[in-house]
């Protein structure tokens, strides 16, 4: 295990962005919970649970081969278009250009949803629950292994990123059976944002180093690039506010 | 079938949340690339195009949108 210092970037980050994806996939499964019960919402997470399992058994070898600095522009890439696009929906989002993301309103939507299926097709109604609960599970479960991969994957940090996201299930998991209602209180859009930071200064910095960079100050690097995008962002919340309230 | 679409079209939707903002970034990645490896730019030079490149075009994106986006 790496020591603490170099592992928390990653954990942090993998944290806070699996905690976005985990809130949202909780709330389907839970509507599907609410509407049919547990049992097709369960198997229906367990199934989505299971395909992501063999994408990442799958993956896993797969990266060991990848020579490091291929590696690292790959991912760089993503992440920098991953980050950036986080960021500048959650720049919209602060500045009131977009809407912000409602967990109550996608909660009710997806039970009128599949109250909708109820009456069009009674006898698979499970079946239609449980493909629903499957698909929320795997789009937002691969979301997360992909930010374990970015962030982990080509520093050895592959284990302490995927702590961050485990304790993050954990967290939404406790939080969602204790309240056991959509979890509207998460403060998304600043989580949103932060991650948008980490990820777009991770994506940068690793760009960079497969395109042959070496940063100086290394590592600390990242700290600088993380306050330059956090400036960014703000700076163009300011910007687009002024605008909209100009054009209004 | 529509599942494995709409599985494509998330994922896809994960990196190019806005098609343009992708594009300009991938160009300017391509562009540091290059002037990097055939034009023998200092790599600080490079590492500072990359990022401040990033930067400009993140503020541009949402001052775009904000234009955009508002009635």
């Amino acid at each position: 295990m790496p020591p603490l210092s170099t592992a928390a970037p990653a954990i942090s980050a993998a944290f806070f962005a699996s905690l976005v994806e985990v809130v949202e996939a909780f709330t389907i499964v839970l509507a599907v919970a609410t509407l049919r019960g547990w049992r097709p919402a369960a198997l229906g997470t367990a199934g989505g649970l299971g395909v992501l399992a063999c994408v990442v058994l799958l993956l896993g070898p797969v990266l060991d081969r990848i020579p490091i600095t291929s590696l690292q522009l790959a991912i760089g890439i993503l992440l920098l278009l991953f980050g950036m696009g986080w960021l500048r929906k959650a720049s919209l989002r602060a500045a009131g250009i977009i809407p912000f993301h409602d967990e109550d309103a996608i909660f009710a939507a997806k039970t009128a949803e599949l109250r909708e299926d109820e009456g069009r097709r009674s006898r698979s109604l499970n079946w239609i629950a449980g493909v629903t609960a499957l698909k929320a599970v795997l789009l937002e479960g691969l979301e997360v292994v992909f930010i374990v991969v970015a962030v982990g994957a080509g520093r050895g940090l592959l284990v302490p990123a995927s702590l961050g996201a485990l304790a993050a299930c954990a967290l939404v998991l406790t939080a969602g059976v204790l309240v056991h209602r959509p979890l509207s209180r998460v403060p998304e859009n600043l989580l949103k944002f932060g991650v948008g930071v980490v990820l777009s200064a991770f994506g940068v910095f690793w760009t960079g180093e497969g395109l042959g960079i070496v940063w100086p100050a290394q590592d600390l690097a990242l700290l600088l690039f993380a306050a330059l995008f956090l400036g960014a962002g703000l700076i163009g919340s300011a910007f687009a506010r002024k605008l909209s309230m100009e054009f209004a | 079938m529509m599942m494995l679409k709409e599985l494509t079209g998330e994922l896809i939707g994960m990196f190019v949340a806005e098609k343009w903002l992708a594009v300009a970034v991938l160009t300017l990645i391509a562009v540091t690339g290059s002037l990097l490896d055939f034009a023998g730019l200092d790599q600080l030079a490079g590492g500072a195009i990359l990022l401040f490149g990033s930067l400009l075009l993140l503020l541009a994106s949402v001052c775009y949108a904000a234009k955009a986006r508002t009635p």
